[in-house]
C-alpha cells in the first residue's frame, strides 16, 4: 500500500546529469524512448538509479510499516473469515514488502543497509501509516480506501522502465485487488448495517479522509528534475492527476452508500470535468512526515524491538563461510 | 454413533488450533525476518481455518454458529490445553512449541484418517499436506536453532525445559476414550502420545537437545476440563471484543 | 512503555525510545533464486528471490512467498553466487543475421520446386 514517493523539496537541486557519458546516457535514453526496460546489471545515470532505490526502498518501508495499524486488528478480527482475511491481507503486505526490498537490492542497496535507514528514521514511508486505527472500522476503511489509492500509484509505475519493479508491481496489484474487495465488502458491511456499524464505519472515514487526500502527496512542482524523470519513466503520473482518478473512482462509491465525505467543496465540477475540494493542509502533512505525526514514534520503536527480537534467531542460522551478492533480477 | 464423544473430541480439537492458530497470528508482521514472517503467518491461518472446519462439523452435530462458539466463549468454557494459550514470548519457545504441537496435531489427524467418524475422517485427508509443511517446517527451524549459536542452542534447551510439561498435558484423557476406542472413532490419547514421543525424538537429538529427565515430568492438565492459565481469558475478550460491540450485528 | 492500540505491541512492552541498534552485514543472510513450475509439464520459471540461510529454509519461505496462493507445483533454489549469467552488455551476441536460415524451418520452401517439377512433367503424370 503506497502513495508515492515523497520527494524533499529541501534537497538541494542537482546537477543531475554531471559527469554522465554522452553516448552511454543517449543509448540508456534511446532504451526508454523504444519502450524496452532497463535491467540490473544495465548501464544507468547515477540519479536514475538513485531516485529507484529512493522510490523503491520507501514503498518496501512502507509496505511493512503499513502492516502495523491494520495489524492493530488482527487479535480482535471478528470471526473466522475476516480473521482470516485479515492474517492474509497483513501477510501480504509483508510479501510486497519483500518483492520489494528485493527490487531495490538489485540496484546496489543491501537489505540490512535499508532496513537501517528505515529504524533510524533516515529513510521515510507513505505518511498515511502514522495515523492510528482506532477502531475495527478504521480498519476496514484502510483496506477499502488506501488500497484503492495504492493500487492507482502501482498500476502507473509498474509500466515504468525499471524490470524488476515492474514485475514486483504486477504480483502486487493482483494481490491487491483482494485487498480492495475485501476493504469494500467490510464498509459496505457496516454502512448497510445496524446504526452502532453505521457511525462506526462514518466517523472512521471522517477520521481517515485527510490521510486520504494527503496520500498522493502534495502538487508536483514542474522542474528540471520531475521532466527528466518522468522521461525517464522513473515517475509515471503526477500526483494531482493520480488523487483525480482517485476521487473520480471512489467518491462516487463512498456517496452510493450514503457516507458523508468531509469536505464541503467535494464536487465534480462539470466544466473541467475534475474534482474540486479543499486543499489539504500541506503543512500538516510537513509536520507528520518529518516525525510529527500521532503514531510516528510508535512505528519506528515497534520496527525496532521487531528487528531486535530476531537478531539472536538470524544470527544463530548464518552461516559462516555465506557471503552475499546483488540478486540477478 | 456416540455424539457426546465426538464432540468432546472435537471440542478440544477445535480449540487447540483455534488458539494455537491466534497465538501465531501474533507474529503476523512482526517476525525475526520477512519470509519467515510470511511463512508463519500462513501456518498460523492453516491452523484458524481448521479450527473453523472443525467448528462446522459441531455446528452439524448441533452446535451454535462457528462464530459464535468459536468468538464469544469464556475461557472457563473452553477445552484446549493450557500449551497452546501460554503468550508467545520470543521465537525460541514459538518455535519449540510449533514443534511438539504440530507433531501431535499431525499425528491426531493422521490417526484419524481411519476414523468411523467420516466427517472428520474427511477433514484429516483434506489438510494432509497442510500439516506437512508445518511438521516440515517446524523440525527444520529446530534443528538448525538447536545446532546455531552457544545462545540459541541455549535458549532452545531452555525453551523446551520450559514447555515439556505443558507439552505433556496435551495429552490429558478425556471422559469417553474407551468410547471413542471401542467405535473405532479415535485410538485415544496414551496411542497418540507414543506415538509423538517416537517421531519428536530423533529431531531432538538431531538438534542436539535433551527431553528433561522423566523424573521430573509432571503434565500441566486441567485445560481439556476447562481450567486455564490468566493467559486465555485475556485472549477470548481481545477475540470478542468487535464481536461485542454489537451483538445483533453482522460483522 | 507503549501503551498501543494494538494489544500485541502492549503485551511487548516497548520503550518508546529504544535504542537503535543497526543490522550488521549479512544479518539478513544470501539470497536464493526460486523458479517455480506453474502445473506439470510447464518449465520451471524464475520467479523472485528469497533471503535464507541455507536451502531448506530458502525452500521452506519460497513455498510461501511465491506458492501460496496455490499457483506452483514445484519449486528449485539456487544460491545466487552460484548462478553464472551473461552481461546485458553482450546482448548483441544474441542478435541474429539473416543469412542463418538453414537452421530456421522457414528456410525450408519446397512448394517451388515441387510445383514447377509437376508443371512440366504434366504429361508423365
Amino acid at each position: 500500500m503506497y502513495g508515492n514517493a515523497y520527494i524533499d523539496p529541501n534537497e538541494k537541486p542537482l546537477s543531475i546529469l554531471d559527469g554522465e557519458d554522452p553516448i552511454k546516457l543517449a543509448e540508456f535514453e534511446a532504451r526508454i524512448d523504444r519502450g524496452e526496460k532497463i535491467e540490473p546489471k544495465d548501464w544507468m545515470p547515477k540519479e536514475y538509479r538513485k531516485q529507484l532505490i529512493r522510490m523503491i526502498e520507501q514503498h518496501a518501508h512502507s509496505e511493512i510499516i503499513g502492516a502495523l495499524p491494520e495489524g492493530t486488528w488482527i487479535t480482535r478480527a471478528p470471526g473466522f473469515k475476516r480473521k482470516l482475511a485479515l492474517m492474509a491481507k497483513v501477510q501480504d503486505e509483508v510479501g510486497h514488502a519483500q518483492l520489494l526490498y528485493s527490487a531495490a537490492e538489485t540496484l546496489g542497496k543491501s537489505r540490512e543497509a535499508m532496513i537501517n535507514d528505515l529504524i533510524t528514521g533516515k529513510s521515510k514511508y507513505s505518511n498515511v501509516f502514522n495515523y492510528p486505527a482506532l477502531t475495527w472500522a478504521d480498519s476496514c476503511i484502510i483496506a477499502w480506501l488506501i488500497d484503492a489509492g495504492a493500487i492507482i500509484n502501482q498500476v502507473a509505475n509498474s509500466k515504468g522502465s525499471y524490470g524488476p519493479y515492474g514485475r514486483a508491481l504486477e504480483r502486487i496489484c493482483v494481490e491487491e485487488s483482494f485487498h480492495l474487495k475485501y476493504g469494500h465488502h467490510n464498509v459496505v458491511t457496516l454502512a448497510t448495517g445496524t446504526p452502532f456499524q453505521r457511525q462506526m464505519v462514518q466517523e472512521a472515514l471522517t477520521r481517515w479522509w485527510p490521510p486520504i487526500m494527503h496520500f498522493f502527496g502534495p502538487s508536483d512542482k514542474i522542474s528540471n528534475h520531475t521532466t527528466i524523470l518522468m522521461r525517464w519513466k522513473v515517475k509515471m503520473a503526477s500526483n494531482d492527476d493520480m488523487r483525480q482518478q482517485f476521487l473520480n473512482m471512489y467518491v462516487p462509491k463512498i456517496w452510493d452508500l450514503g457516507l458523508v465525505v468531509p469536505d464541503v467543496n467535494l464536487k465534480l465540477n462539470e466544466a473541467t470535468g475534475l474534482w474540486d475540494y479543499t486543499e489539504p493542509d500541506w503543512d500538516e502533512f510537513k509536520r507528520v512526515i518529518n516525525g510529527g505525526g500521532p503514531c510516528n514514534a510508535e512505528r519506528l520503536a515497534v520496527r525496532r524491538n521487531a528487528e531486535e527480537k530476531g537478531r539472536w534467531v538470524r544470527k544463530a542460522l548464518l552461516q559462516k563461510d555465506s557471503s552475499y551478492v546483488t540478486p540477478l533480477a | 454413533m456416540n455424539t457426546i464423544a465426538i464432540k468432546e473430541l472435537l471440542y478440544k480439537m477445535a480449540d487447540d488450533l483455534l488458539i494455537m492458530g491466534h497465538r501465531n497470528s501474533e507474529w503476523t508482521g512482526l517476525g525475526p525476518v520477512i519470509e519467515e514472517d510470511i511463512a508463519f503467518s500462513s501456518m498460523a491461518q492453516d491452523k484458524i481455518g481448521q479450527a473453523g472446519a472443525l467448528f462446522e462439523i459441531l455446528h452439524q452435530l448441533g452446535e451454535n454458529e462457528p462464530d459464535t462458539v468459536a468468538f464469544m466463549r469464556d475461557a472457563n468454557k473452553m477445552h484446549c490445553s493450557q500449551f497452546v494459550e501460554l503468550p508467545n514470548g520470543e521465537y525460541d519457545f514459538s518455535m519449540i512449541r510449533h514443534f511438539l504441537y504440530d507433531h501431535a496435531d499431525q499425528l491426531r489427524f493422521e490417526m484419524l484418517v481411519n476414523s468411523s467418524f467420516e466427517p472428520l475422517a474427511q477433514v484429516a485427508k483434506k489438510i494432509k499436506g497442510e500439516l506437512k509443511y508445518h511438521v516440515f517446517h517446524a523440525n527444520t527451524w529446530v534443528v538448525k536453532l538447536g545446532n546455531g549459536t552457544e545462545e540459541s542452542k541455549a535458549r532452545m534447551q531452555t525453551a523446551l525445559n520450559e514447555s515439556w510439561n505443558y507439552a505433556l498435558g496435551m495429552f490429558e484423557t478425556g471422559d469417553f476414550e474407551k468410547e471413542l476406542q471401542s467405535e473405532n472413532i479415535f485410538e485415544g490419547e496414551e496411542a497418540l502420545k507414543t506415538r509423538w514421543m517416537a517421531n519428536i525424538t530423533p529431531f531432538i537429538e538431531k538438534a542436539n537437545l535433551k527431553v528433561p529427565d522423566q523424573s521430573t515430568w509432571a503434565p500441566i492438565l486441567g485445560g481439556r476440563k476447562g481450567y486455564h492459565t490468566e493467559y486465555l481469558q485475556q485472549l477470548v475478550e481481545e477475540m470478542g471484543e468487535v464481536f461485542r460491540l454489537d451483538p445483533t450485528a453482522q460483522w | 512503555m507503549i501503551k498501543s492500540l494494538d494489544p500485541r505491541i502492549t503485551r511487548e512492552q516497548i520503550e518508546l525510545n529504544n535504542p537503535i541498534n543497526p543490522l550488521a552485514d549479512m544479518d539478513q543472510w544470501e539470497t536464493y533464486e526460486v523458479f517455480h513450475q506453474k502445473k506439470r509439464g510447464d518449465q520451471h520459471e524464475h520467479v523472485g528471490i528469497v533471503h535464507a540461510p541455507n536451502l531448506e529454509m530458502a525452500l521452506l519461505f519460497s513455498k510461501e512467498q511465491f506458492g501460496r496462493r496455490g499457483i506452483s507445483v514445484n519449486i528449485w533454489v539456487v544460491k545466487t553466487s552460484n548462478v553464472f549469467a551473461s552481461d546485458y552488455d553482450d546482448a548483441d551476441i544474441f542478435e541474429t543475421v539473416p543469412d542463418k536460415q538453414y537452421r530456421e524451418a522457414g528456410g525450408y520452401k519446397v512448394m517451388e520446386m515441387i510445383n514447377k517439377y509437376k508443371k512440366e512433367n504434366k504429361k508423365i503424370i
